[in-house]
């Protein structure tokens, strides 16, 4: 088989990325070693509930938002229905160590009003937050249209130095309020004395500037994928794991799989990169080169319930709220806890949003998270496919009981019934990441992310360990990846053009 | 301390090492991107190796990027490393 472009990998970025090439007219195969396509973003139907797994809430669909331009771009926007949360929507947050509740809205002026109503003698603080969001945005290309792409992704941003920690602590002393300011954070992962302003205010930007449903969840994204790759005539080989990249006079040739070989002249990696090393001939990257990418920092995993409800009307307040439980201070994503359940927690509830009349109110399911370490399940670690240990089924029941408890106690939910979990185990097998981390490699301080580029002419990476986290993050490395290939600046005003 | 003549055998053991150089090729004048063949993105490779090995950061692109030959990039590490020690 014969391609101009192989992208290895089905996720977004996978999906960007050959939208992106067959709009430049290139033949691209799609490879993913599962039998559906679409990683994160796919959903799965229990007792005919279908629960999203990496998709809740998106930023960035807005007039003029980057992943709504990119979209238009593509040719996938037509083939969504989008909701905007209305201004009553929010990101309702229980700190809780003191019980007190903030409201997040979505909104530059409502959150600043709320937080100044409850933090009254932090007012300058909050405004200068909120400021420093806004100017590092406005210097960020994907923010601010205007911008060339290029001089963004060869130099860092002077802000990529200042830590997320220093900063807040600056402006508060008090400890709810910097874990309100820190709360974005369990949207990339990162934890805050780790964090960097630059990525915080990257993902806390886009939610202050609106949030955004959309019907059918990630699924809905997928399938406007699959539908405008087929159109475009993109194979998608599912079922297919690539064993390695084939090399020929230090030029990539194309990949072999289980199946096969494919030859083309440029391959897309958006998987792990630490798993790439495995793929690629010896000799081909240099030692230094295989140490940072083994030594990158992941983030931490989730531990998910997905359940039901016997009641579902008492859900209502869900349709627009996401509930969150977050301790005081700057402990948001700490998962070294005797009794984690007494961390960070989500309840959400996306599929309460779908404005499909045809969904009965029993089929809009429930979702309570919160971070977990690998450690919790290192014990019952087996390998992918085999049979897990029966300790672990017991483990998991019990850690879904305790946060069940936990939902009650903040929120009142007393009847959801589990349908599924969702462990560190079960992110590394269905996601295929290291240790369950759900955001893949840390947008930490001190540490730098592997760029599009490699050694290898021809071999390019993607995926959110390389440009940003999430699917705003994922979708535009694979817009990035395939301008690497293309041309930046020509590809990046093509998209500009549908703003 | 670790002097500076020690700073330079270790940055020299680094490079052969990590970059799997030949070691008659590492003298000071010699130029990275030309006589060593690295290239901008074994740069940052460079970097993490150098932090990790002297357990300090290399933050300042600038003075980074103003690196030509070896012998530049000894005189940047002993500089670090005499502002880290300066420090503690």
């Amino acid at each position: 088989m014969k391609a101009e472009v192989v992208v290895i990998g089905s996720g977004i970025s996978g999906l960007t990325a050959a939208a992106s090439l067959t709009k430049r007219n290139r033949q691209v195969v799609i490879v993913e070693r599962n039998q559906k396509p679409g990683g994160a973003l796919k959903h799965f139907v229990r007792k005919g509930i279908p629960f999203d797994v990496g998709f809740h809430y998106s930023g960035c669909l807005g007039s003029g938002g980057i992943l709504r331009v990119l979209w238009e771009y593509l040719g996938v926007w037509s083939h969504l229905r989008v909701h905007p949360f209305p201004s009553e929507g929010n990101d309702s947050l229980i700190l809780r160590n003191s019980e007190k509740s903030v409201q997040a809205f979505f909104s530059y002026e409502r959150l600043e009003d709320e937080l100044q109503q409850a933090f009254p003698n932090e007012a300058e603080g909050i405004a200068t937050y909120l400021k420093a969001l806004r100017d590092i945005c406005a210097s960020i290309p994907f923010y601010n249209l205007d911008l060339s792409l290029t001089p963004f992704l060869r130099a860092p941003l002077s802000s990529a130095k200042i830590g997320l920690a220093p900063f807040l602590t600056s402006l508060t002393k008090d400890p709810d309020l910097q874990a309100v300011l820190a709360s974005p954070a369990f949207l990339y992962g990162v934890p805050p004395r780790q964090a960097g302003l630059a990525v915080h205010a990257m993902v806390a930007h886009a939610f202050i500037s609106g949030a955004y449903a959309i019907d059918g969840g990630g699924q809905a994204i997928v399938d406007a994928f699959l539908a405008t790759l087929a159109e475009a005539g993109v194979d998608i080989l599912t079922g297919q794991e690539v064993e390695s990249v084939l090399v020929k006079e230090n030029q990539v040739a194309g990949v072999k799989t289980s199946e096969g070989e494919i030859y083309a002249s440029h391959v897309i990696y958006t998987g792990h990169p630490t798993s790439l090393l495995d793929l690629v001939p010896d000799g081909i990257f240099r030692k230094a080169f295989y140490n940072r990418i083994r030594n990158l920092i992941n983030t931490d995993s989730m531990f998910v319930v997905f359940g039901a409800v016997d009641d579902p009307g008492s859900l209502d307040d869900l349709t627009w709220v996401n509930h969150y439980a977050i301790p005081s201070g700057l402990d948001i994503l700490d998962v070294n806890l005797k009794y984690p359940e007494e961390s960070a927690l989500l309840m959400t509830a996306p599929g309460r949003r779908y404005s499909d009349s045809a969904l009965s109110d029993a089929q809009r399911g429930i979702i309570l998270m919160r971070p977990a370490s690998w450690d919790e399940v290192a014990p019952f670690s087996v390998d992918s496919g085999k049979a897990r240990p029966a300790s672990y089924k017991r483990w998991k029941a019990q850690s879904a009981d305790r946060l069940l408890d936990q939902a009650k106690k903040l929120w009142g939910y007393s009847r959801i019934e589990p349908l599924a979990i969702g462990s560190p185990l079960t992110f590394r097998d269905k996601l295929g990441v290291p240790g369950g981390a759900v955001y893949g490699v840390q947008h930490c301080l001190n540490q730098y992310n592997p760029g599009a580029r490699t050694r290898l002419s021809g071999l390019w990476l993607s995926g959110q360990g390389t440009l940003m986290t999430g699917i705003v993050g994922a979708s535009l490395s694979g817009l990035v990846t395939a301008g690497e290939i293309e041309g930046l600046e020509p590809l990046w005003d093509e998209v500009r053009q549908c703003r | 301390m670790i002097s500076d003549e020690q700073v330079r055998r270790r940055v020299t053991q680094i490079m052969a090492e990590e970059f799997e150089l030949e070691p008659e090729l590492l003298q000071p004048d010699a130029t990275l991107y030309e006589d060593l063949g690295l290239d901008s993105l074994d740069a940052v490779d460079m970097v993490v190796a150098l932090e990790k090995a002297f357990g300090m950061k290399m933050t300042d692109e600038e003075a980074v990027r103003a690196v030509r030959t070896l012998g530049d990039l000894f005189e940047l590490v002993c500089r670090l490393k005499n502002q880290q020690a300066a420090k503690e």
